[in-house]
């Protein structure tokens, strides 16, 4: 391991010592002295356009941006001097010279960096009198984005999205001056697959996303802290939410999982959540209530059980939670003596597999379910092949996935068919008893993705209609069947979990973290 | 227990006081009673007619104001001001905006023609305030001439007020950093001619009430407090006075312009209620006294200080320059940024001393807000005043609290 040599220095008067090579401003922000900025982006390469970082440095005759020096040995900087306070105010007066008045109608509007800046540094009416310079208000760059050219205050972060993240040059800055625009590189669209990281970094209102665009407004959302459930990879997000509706999901920064990004289909995959939901446990198709819909598939399951204990077998999913297939997976085996078990998945998009984010395996936690259902467990052919063959009279099925047609077509005309899933499709609509539970933004749990990172699901709102926790249902089911399963929270399911499997050991529940409406998280930009 | 003497003009002392078997009755007094002003409930004690205890249940009218104020930005929380002590919401308006202002630092930056605005209307809402308070109380010992009177003079108040504010009671009417719109061309004149109306109304009551003997009989010698146990209980404003002690914020601490204007400050003899009365009645002079030096002295100029950071932009700005947009809108969506810090602020309130606590953790919101309601300390002391009077008797003590359930009880 080598040793990155430290230097000290002083900002404001104050020291600190950072590794060789940081810049001045991430010494700075590492000390809470809050310098304004628009280009510099922790995630990206340095371009030191916006002159908003400007710092006093001692020795230095002019001001320099503090995001492209680095920290020296001894050095000075100021960065609250009258000197520094009017070059921000100077600078950012600049950049509004041309600013549309478009807050009321921009997306960006309460979580805007240029806001932000300008009411923290200038605050000053302006003094232009002349009309400003106009540009093209609607610009379609891609599939994904519209681009308002006069709200763009030209700091190429999204360009640097482009070129740093998804390794494409699709962004390209056209003209100067003040006619200088953002435009589409010569022959290209914005359509890579990570296209949607731009609306994020952009630090105004000048690139939008089609999907969120005028859908709600910013401030009004609730924001929970999650993990995106598109594929293995298991970026870090926050879901941005009101009336248990979701609006949108954008990155939360790891280091260690998806740095500051995540891909546009990762980020539409809330479209789901709120389609097809099973609401109501049904018995053959038709809802009813709680207690017979347990009932009905006790019976079914226990009659199946006593006829012929090895014919029936327990599906486990990965597209749900660790807890719920620990639950299923101990209920089997410990109270039910059932050796069949099989999980099932999404199958597998190897197009969509690259080096950056994007996972062959759209399945959140195939190592969590892998885990958990230990060895002899069996994939999605073995359970076509046991299904084909007859040697299934009855199935216990988490999730909404199915198997091939044949096989689905062999499922539904078991003995005993009990679905718990989310939605209403696969098995579901077709079993003796579908039991409805929560999808994962509904859930208190963790998911394991493809590096083994144990990660938490936060819940940023109940599970719809009648619907609950799928851990409570498998709950609820066990004691019918005579299991002793007895658990108030996910976290003890948890607990046990992570005693119980080798593959959890040392995994921690995390801490607190409240869902809380943006309105309140502060200034946001 | 010992019983108390209490003269009941030339009534029968003796039938009153012969011993007759008798055992304490507990009783409700409210919550919903016709001389409960505002939903306030006792669970009086008796022995016979006598009170031998009370106990004080408030919160009926507890509307969280503390709680909702950590909710809503600076600006947001006038609103909430405004229905504390409802029968003077300028005061509690000058009051919440000062404490603000104090934690702010702008404090002497307040443009000199909103102070006097300030001053001006937060005093036609102390003459709006101890005209209820007498009226009210005359009325609950039947003198409803008197009441009808000093209502009408209220009502003209309202009128002023609404015509500067565009509201009858919840004016919102002060800004952090001013006020929010200038007097109305020829408001200064109309509201000195009201004055002289107010003074004849007044004079009228006055006719009615101080010599009129039935008055005099139910409040003289009826609710005493000594000086000490006031203070002691942190009793404030004419209730205080009315022992004896000249404690007025306007003269011992004196902020905004009051410092300015002569006027003096009436304090009673007693203790008694009908010391009360009189506090409040010359209370009213007074305030007319300082509104026509106050109009006379108020100079021409801003009503909000230009600062981007505190007061909204000009519509004009707002529609016209990003520059403006940006402010109104952080100001309305985020708030004032305060500095974080605490800040305790006082000032002279319709009851007393009206003091807001402001806690700020450097957001546009309050991190805790507290609000010191003058009646509260005072309500306490009703079980003291009362222990040993007659039934009767609370009403004129109760009366004379001004008990305000929106100011008491937050």
């Amino acid at each position: 391991m080598t040793t990155v040599p430290m230097v000290t220095l002083t900002v404001d008067d104050k020291p600190v010592t950072v590794p060789k090579g940081t810049n001045v401003l991430d010494a700075a922000l590492k000390l809470g002295i809050d310098i304004s900025f628009f280009c510099y982006h922790p995630g990206l390469s340095i371009a030191a356009c916006c002159r908003q970082c400007l710092v006093e440095i001692a020795g230095n005759p002019k001001l320099q941006p503090s995001c492209q020096v680095p920290a020296a040995e001894g050095m000075k900087v100021i960065s609250s001097s009258a000197r520094v306070s009017k070059a921000r105010e100077q600078m950012l007066e600049f950049t509004l010279v041309n600013h549309p008045v478009d807050c009321p109608i921009c997306d960006k509007a309460g979580e805007c960096t240029l806001q932000k800046l300008y009411a923290e540094w200038d605050a000053q009416p302006s003094r232009v009198v002349l009309e400003k310079v106009h540009k093209p208000k609607r610009v379609d760059l891609g599939p994904t984005i519209v681009l308002d050219q006069e709200r763009c205050i030209l700091c190429t972060r999204c360009i640097r999205v482009c070129d740093e993240v998804a390794g494409v040059h699709q962004l390209e800055m056209a003209h100067r001056g003040d006619h200088e625009v953002l435009t589409t590189a010569p022959g290209q669209l914005l359509d890579n697959p990570y296209s949607l990281n731009t609306v994020d970094v952009c630090p105004v209102g000048a690139l939008t996303s089609k999907d969120f665009r005028f859908s709600m407004r910013a401030w009004e959302l609730y924001k929970t802290d999650s993990v995106c459930n598109g594929c293995a990879t298991g970026c870090n997000i926050e879901i941005h939410h009101r009336d248990n509706r979701i609006y949108r999901l954008v990155p939360r920064p790891n280091e260690d999982v998806n740095r500051h990004w995540m891909c546009d289909e990762g980020r539409l995959t809330y479209k789901d959540v709120h389609q097809g939901r099973l609401a109501a446990p049904l018995v053959d198709g038709l809802p009813t209530s709680w207690d017979k819909a347990l009932a009905a598939a006790a019976a079914k399951l226990q009659a199946a059980l006593d006829a012929d204990r090895g014919a029936v077998g327990v599906v486990l999913s990965a597209g749900h939670a660790n807890e719920e297939n620990y639950l299923a997976a101990r209920l089997a085996r410990e109270f039910l003596g059932v050796e069949r078990i099989y999980w099932l998945g999404r199958p597998p998009v190897p197009e969509r597999a690259d080096k950056i984010l994007r996972d062959a395996d759209v399945n959140p936690n195939a190592a969590g379910v892998a885990a958990v259902a230990g060895k002899g467990a069996g994939d999605a052919a073995a359970l076509e092949r046991d299904l084909a063959a007859g040697k299934l009279k009855g199935l216990l099925v988490l999730g909404s996935d199915a198997p091939g047609a044949a096989a689905s077509d062999k499922a539904a005309a078991l003995d005993a068919l009990v679905v718990i899933a989310a939605h209403e499709r696969g098995l579901a609509p077709r079993a003796h008893a579908a039991l409805p539970c929560g999808d994962w933004p509904e859930l208190h749990a963790t998911i394991t993705n493809r590096q083994g990172r144990v990660q938490r699901l936060r819940a940023a709102f109940p599970p719809p209609g009648q619907a609950l926790a799928g851990w409570e249902v498998l709950v609820r089911l066990g004691k019918k069947l005579g299991a002793a399963l007895d658990y108030a929270t996910p976290r003890a399911v948890f607990n046990e979990m992570v005693g119980a499997v080798p593959a959890f050991a040392g995994a921690d529940w995390g801490g607190e973290s409240l869902t809380v409406q943006l309105r309140f998280a502060a200034s946001r930009g | 227990m010992e019983t108390r003497k209490i003269v009941l003009g030339q009534k029968n002392v003796a039938d009153l006081d012969e011993e007759l078997p008798t055992e304490p009755m507990k009783i409700n007094m409210g919550p919903s009673h016709p001389a409960m002003h505002g939903t306030i409930r006792m669970v009086l004690t008796l022995d016979g007619e006598r009170v031998r205890d009370a106990d004080i249940e408030m919160g009926y009218m507890h509307r969280c104001f503390e709680k909702e104020a950590e909710h809503a930005t600076f600006q947001q929380i006038f609103p909430y001001a405004d229905r504390l002590n409802y029968v003077s919401p300028m005061l509690n308006n000058v009051g919440w905006a000062m404490a603000v202002e104090k934690l702010l630092g702008i404090a002497k930056a307040i443009p000199e023609r909103a102070e006097y605005i300030r001053v001006i209307v937060g005093e036609m809402s102390r003459i709006s305030d101890h005209l209820t308070c007498v009226g009210a109380s005359a009325m609950e010992l039947g003198a409803f001439t008197p009441f009808l009177y000093l209502i009408k003079a209220r009502e003209w108040v309202w009128a002023l007020l609404e015509e500067i504010s565009g509201a009858r009671l919840t004016h919102s009417y002060v800004r952090i950093g001013g006020v929010v719109a200038d007097m109305p061309p020829g408001w200064a004149d109309k509201s000195l001619d009201t004055l002289k109306k107010i003074e004849q109304a007044l004079d009228d009551s006055e006719a009615l009430l101080t010599r009129n003997r039935i008055f005099r009989d139910r409040m003289e010698g009826v609710g005493v407090s000594s000086a000490e146990a006031a203070i002691a209980d942190g009793w404030s404003g004419p209730c205080l006075r009315s022992t004896g002690v000249a404690y007025d914020v306007r003269k011992d601490a004196p902020y905004s312009v009051y410092d300015r204007f002569e006027f003096d400050v009436p304090v009673g003899t007693r203790g008694d209620n009908y010391d009360r009365y009189l506090v409040r009645l010359y209370e009213i002079k007074q305030s007319i006294r300082i509104l026509r030096q106050a109009f006379a002295q108020a100079p021409a100029g801003e009503i909000l200080m230009p600062d981007y950071r505190v007061t909204l932009p000009p519509k004009k700005q707002v529609y016209n320059t990003i520059e403006g947009m940006i402010a109104h809108f952080k100001l309305i969506m985020d708030g004032i940024r305060v500095p974080a810090g605490e800040a305790y602020s006082y000032t002279e309130g319709g009851n007393g001393e009206l003091g807001f606590y402001v806690v700020s953790d450097g957001t546009g919101r309050p991190f805790r807000a507290h609000c010191r309601a003058p009646c509260y300390p005072i309500l306490q002391s009703i079980p003291r005043q009362i222990n040993g009077a007659l039934v009767s008797d609370i009403v004129p003590t109760f009366g004379m609290v001004n008990y305000i359930a929106g100011e008491c009880e937050r």
